[in-house]
């Protein structure tokens, strides 16, 4: 399946963290085409494992890219059946004004988040903006169905389909971390046509926009003995430095700093530059907000090492995306696997 | 339920110092499990066990309590202090603060601040009355702790008191035990320490336990005082079935049975959406490959004040959803 149409059905799956069931599903399904075995955990965890090579004492390899997305929650409805809201994960309040979204009550709902008209508001009111306690969604029902259908709890996403720019590039929600699991479909593909001595799991992990969660209990449960997290990053905009950003045509980003370990990822980078694919470096000082930042102190401590995509527009539904360095993540993370062999201990250590 | 309730939030326990609170409550159940033990955290854990044929099910609810820490003692006998759990400026300024031995004192601030903004913990401190630095040191020492004075009262089929976080829990916990009888599941009631402190108890007693499905006992927020924040959980509509807070989002097949069971039984209940704050929940779930958790919580107005408010029906409904949801055999 190409990466691109993976992602787009991935994109209209809702998978607000904790409420990954759906998606899940739909990563399973594939995965299963390219994996010796696929299983779900109870909190929606996907793993699905490759095992190549003969070489006894193989290395375990655990890839993780998270399914969940960021979203918002029911938190009570007044009178007249406008909903209130909470967000899942963090939204920026700024954007959320006259999006659409599906609130997932008994049933799908359409909505919209109401925007008090320019000829309304009051002098000085257009300059600031609207918090999010004062906005509501408006699903143009009843009160007395709203109340049927919803209740509080129930989730929302945005809606926001996949959409193909030029160039490679595409946009809409969720693209973090959903190009991530696009990615691991590509090093699956990848690894098919490679010889590989490894066990590797690739998992599609819950909960990450809300603490890392799905993370944490996967990576215990896998136990690997290498960990690979693959994230998004922020893609260059005319609003932000050049330092905290990365080019979305120079391939991947691979992190270095303490959260991740040193031999390995001069190896990753190695391995890119021996095949002749281009990466960038993200200097990452502390514990990054991504799967790495927990996979490392699972259990006994995991050695970890952190690709990462280049997103413009990050925690909106507009994240914009070069699918071309999906496939070159794809491409340095197999070859980064397919490169152990005998001893390859001795790159954990220090 | 009023009289436990009295006896356990009128015992002394923050975070880190739980021995007494631990001893009532132990006496409180011992006759009702079949194993009762306190790990080397200080976690209470009693154990009733099922038919074999049930799940392994930890409950949890804290036993600590937020106080005041004392960090110094000046020459005139003012105690300096540090808070234990989220002790907040606004709820302590002049509350009455009881010691471990007894000793009470009020809190109050430096009294040449003129805004009340500008008030922070550290420029607050506690008289006991003590005429001298060594009338002080004679009954308080450095690193004790001090919490909110405030024996229970009753207005209106509610209850007014200190400590109902998380005794309103404890004393659900414990009902709960009394008059669960016939269980197909391995129980294990734990009243966990350290909660206030970052979910500490409830995260070694959950890795040992390795327990299949987890239930935090706690307080929640409400939304229905004068121009509260929206939450849609009210004083005295039943026990809130938690959907999140800040450190969870319960499991939807742990939530889905425990709406399944309250409206089964015509119990009242609530959703509950809590935009901030935690329970153990939140350690428990994470625990090794992951444990399936959710959350009952007692509905409580002014928490981590002097004077938090709970409604008697709510504990009572607390307990029928509790012993509605053990009772049976828990699909997942």
């Amino acid at each position: 399946m190409e990466s691109k149409d993976f992602l787009a059905r991935l994109i209209d799956i809702p998978g607000v963290s904790g409420y990954e069931m759906e998606v899940a599903h739909e990563v399973s399904n594939v995965f299963k085409e390219y994996c010796d075995d696929v299983r779900i955990d109870d909190f929606y965890n996907v793993y699905g494992r490759k095992t190549g090579g003969d070489l006894e004492d193989r290395p375990k390899i655990m890839l993780a890219a998270h399914i969940d997305e960021i979203g918002l929650m029911v938190k009570d409805i007044d009178e007249k059946g406008f909903i209130k809201f909470t967000t899942i994960g963090g939204v920026d309040q700024r954007i959320l004004l006259s999006q659409e979204v599906i609130v997932y009550g008994k049933e799908p709902l359409f909505g919209v988040i109401g925007a008090k008209p320019p000829h309304l508001q009051q002098p000085g009111e257009r300059g600031q903006s609207v918090k999010i306690e004062d906005m509501t969604i408006d699903l143009g029902l009843s009160a007395e169905e709203v109340k049927e259908l919803v209740k509080v709890g129930d989730i929302i996403t945005f809606k926001s389909p996949l959409v193909s720019m030029k160039n490679g590039f595409v946009n809409g929600k969720s693209i973090d971390d959903r190009a991530g699991v696009a990615v691991m479909l590509e090093a699956m593909k990848e690894l098919n046509r490679l010889h590989f001595n490894a066990d590797v799991y690739f998992v599609a992990t819950v909960q990450e926009e809300v603490g890392v969660r799905g993370g944490t209990i996967s990576t215990y449960s896998v136990n690997p003995d290498i960990g690979i997290a693959i994230d998004v990053t922020h893609g260059d905009t005319p609003d932000s430095s050049k330092e905290d950003t990365h080019a979305m045509n120079k391939g991947p980003s691979i992190a270095i700093g303490p959260n991740l370990h040193p031999k390995l990822t001069k190896r990753l980078m190695d391995i890119a530059k021996e095949y002749g694919l281009e990466y960038q470096i993200e200097v990452a000082p502390g514990p990054t907000g991504t799967d790495a930042r927990v996979m490392q102190i699972v259990r006994e401590g995991i050695p970890t090492v952190l690709v990462e995509i280049p997103l413009r527009y990050m925690h909106t539904t507009v994240e914009t995306l070069n699918m071309d360095n999906v496939k070159k993540a794809g491409r340095i993370i197999a070859l980064f696997i397919a490169s152990m062999e005998e001893g390859w201990q001795k790159w954990l250590s220090y | 339920m009023r009289e436990l309730l009295a006896k356990l939030t009128g015992t002394y326990g923050p975070s880190g110092n739980e021995e007494e609170i631990s001893k009532v409550i132990e006496d409180e159940i011992r006759d009702y499990v079949d194993e009762i033990k306190t790990d080397v955290m200080g976690n209470l854990i009693a154990f009733k066990k099922g038919n074999g044929q049930g799940k392994r099910v930890m409950l949890s609810a804290h036993m600590d309590q937020i106080g005041l820490m004392v960090t110094h003692i000046d020459d005139n006998g003012f105690l300096r202090f540090s808070n234990v759990g989220g002790i907040s400026v606004l709820n302590t300024i002049n509350s009455k603060v009881i010691f471990k031995n007894g000793t009470i004192g009020n809190v109050s601030y430096e009294s040449e601040i003129d805004n009340i903004k500008d008030i922070k913990l550290n420029r607050m401190y506690i008289d006991i009355g003590a005429k001298s630095s060594e009338e002080a040191s004679n009954k308080v020492s450095i690193g004790d702790v001090a919490v909110y004075y405030s024996p229970l009262s009753d207005s209106n089929g509610r209850y007014i008191g200190g400590a109902m976080d998380d005794r309103a829990g404890c004393a659900l916990l414990i009902q709960t035990i009394k008059e669960l009888e016939d269980c197909k599941n391995d129980v294990y009631f734990v009243f966990s320490v350290q909660e206030e402190v970052g979910l500490r108890g409830a995260k070694t007693s959950a890795y040992s336990i390795n327990p299949d499905v987890g239930i935090a006992v706690d307080v929640t927020s409400t939304g229905d005082t004068p121009k509260a924040r929206t939450m849609a959980v009210k004083l005295g509509a039943g026990p809130a079935i938690k959907v999140k807070d800040g450190s969870v989002i319960c499991h939807p097949k742990v939530k889905g049975l425990m709406i399944d069971r309250a409206e089964e039984l015509g119990i009242p209940y609530q959703l509950e959406v809590l935009e901030w704050g935690g329970t153990d929940a939140g350690a428990i779930h994470l625990t090794r490959e992951g444990v399936p958790s959710g959350a009952v919580s007692v509905p409580c107005r002014y928490i981590h004040s002097a004077n938090e408010m709970v409604d008697g029906a709510d504990l009572e409904n607390g307990v029928k959803l509790l012993v509605a949801i053990l009772e049976q055999e828990i699909e997942l």
